[in-house]
């Protein structure tokens, strides 16, 4: 009986590398020119609504007021300092503080992170990264996953209190711009992945990323108006106003169902591809923590 | 004898999962095959460092996804002929082309009798004085791939999303729209 076992395991075994050759057939939404080293300000060519959004001290009320305009801003009018008020991201801070003191009482866990000498400050640029000893790109949500494991407390990605620990990680760098580099492997190939799979449809709606967000950016779609990718990710992780603390990864699930789109596990490496994509058409902008959005 | 029975029971296996592996499911989409929907999504609990999975309100699973280890192909542009009469009936056709869990035309196009429909698309308030056969918007409809391929335009035909009478009721209430 262990024979018979083992001989149908080894039979079968050698059939799957073949079958995984094949890239499946894909319908694509066409590229806009990225260049080598994108940033926010490229926006300026694009959609050309960077000037409204830039600066979030200088937000245009008449146009973050205007029920036709307001996508133009980008959502960065509930941003700190224009917007001031108390929200559910302010909790999560504080409860990220908690959590985080806890987890760091030797000062391995801000180590583990990649803070030098427990210093938070800038560490939120350094990420999404290549991690050796992760074998794959990491977002700053899957190296707290993997270093409080470490400390034996379950954090899992996408949790409240995972992303309470981001936001308060990420709150060291407020003001900071982002500035990752995607011109150097091993980044380069994750950029060019993550910009792939955007621009790739799927579901039953046969919808990319890019077909809201390139294709129909500002268009209406029934009492939403899709905004720009880029400029995005300096406000991550967020205090959505539906009342949900969310990461990139889960909005991520959530935008593909709004797009009739099967989501993914969060922190998968589809995931964290598009991430580095995005992040990339954020560069130049500053942290901006905790912020809320619709 | 017991030999033969075993290399069938092998071949038999191992066809059948080369089949699997074309049409199967990737391993990291968020499913559970216990659930009756089988797509879920993660929904994040104050204070807690676990996530909680809610129920989606339709399988998703059954189209192809963004992951790198789905290898089934999304469905290839396909024409089609109407065939016969186009025996539609317009009220249904309203109704799917109204319900933003079936046809859910009205995301990207004007409809009469929205006052938010969308702007993805035209706005097809008198698209029946368009003169368009019944024939041209039953194609529009399956898959409009076939006239424009980067059309983002989903293919309610190929990908099954609609039946042919379901699009038949659709072409027959946009002809009324004039």
């Amino acid at each position: 009986m262990k024979r018979s076992t083992l001989t149908l395991a080894l039979l079968t075994l050698p059939l799957a590398p073949a079958l995984a050759a094949e890239a499946p057939y894909r319908d694509m939404t066409s590229y806009i020119d990225y260049g080598k080293s994108p940033k926010a300000s490229d926006d300026a060519k694009h959609t050309n609504t960077y000037q409204y959004w830039k600066d979030n001290r200088k937000i245009d009320p008449e146009i973050s007021n205007s029920l036709t305009d307001f996508w133009k801003v980008n959502w960065k009018y509930r941003d700190a300092p224009y917007d001031d008020t108390l929200h559910g991201g302010h909790d999560a801070l504080e409860r990220g503080e908690e959590v985080y003191k806890q987890l760091n009482a030797k000062g391995d866990f801000a180590a583990c992170l990649g803070a030098k000498k427990g210093d938070l400050k800038g560490l939120r640029l350094t990420y999404p990264r290549f991690d050796k000893e992760l074998g794959g790109i990491v977002g700053l949500e899957a190296r707290i996953e993997h270093c409080a494991a470490r400390q034996g407390m379950k954090l899992e990605n996408g949790s409240y209190d995972n992303t309470a620990v981001s936001v308060y990680v990420t709150s060291f760098s407020n003001g900071m711009p982002l500035k990752i580099d995607v011109t150097r492997e091993p980044m380069k190939s994750a950029f060019e992945r993550g910009k792939k799979l955007f621009h790739t449809k799927a579901g039953w709606t046969n919808f990319s990323c890019a077909t809201c967000h390139v294709s129909l950016v500002g268009k209406g779609l029934r009492g939403q108006i899709p905004t720009t990718h880029y400029g995005d990710i300096g406000h991550w992780p967020t205090w959505r106003s539906k009342d949900e603390l969310q990461s990139l990864h889960v909005r991520f699930t959530e935008c593909n169902r709004n797009a009739g789109v099967q989501p993914l596990k969060v922190g998968s490496p589809e995931y964290h591809d598009i991430e580095v994509f995005m992040t990339a058409l954020s560069n130049g902008m500053p942290v901006t923590v905790p912020s809320q959005r619709d | 004898m017991k030999h033969t029975l075993l290399a069938l029971a092998v071949m038999g296996l191992a066809g059948s999962q080369a089949a699997r592996a074309a049409d199967s499911l990737p391993p990291n989409i968020l499913y559970d095959a216990a659930r009756e929907k089988k797509t879920i999504w993660p929904l994040p609990v104050r204070n807690s460092g676990e996530l909680k999975y809610n129920e989606h309100r339709q399988d998703l699973s059954r189209w192809p996804t963004l992951s790198y280890q789905d290898k089934r192909d999304t469905k290839r542009p396909e024409k089609v002929e109407l065939q016969g009469p186009l025996n539609g009936n317009a009220e249904n056709g309203k109704k799917i082309a109204m319900n933003t869990q079936r046809g859910n035309c009205w995301a990207c196009h004007v409809l009469p009798g929205d006052p938010q429909g969308g702007t993805g698309g035209p706005p097809l308030i008198n698209v029946g004085t368009w003169g368009y056969s019944d024939a041209h918007l039953y194609q529009q409809i399956w898959d409009r791939r076939v006239a424009n391929p980067a059309t983002e335009m989903p293919p309610y035909g190929s990908n099954g999303v609609l039946s042919d009478q379901d699009i038949r009721d659709v072409v027959a209430y946009l002809q009324t729209l004039k």
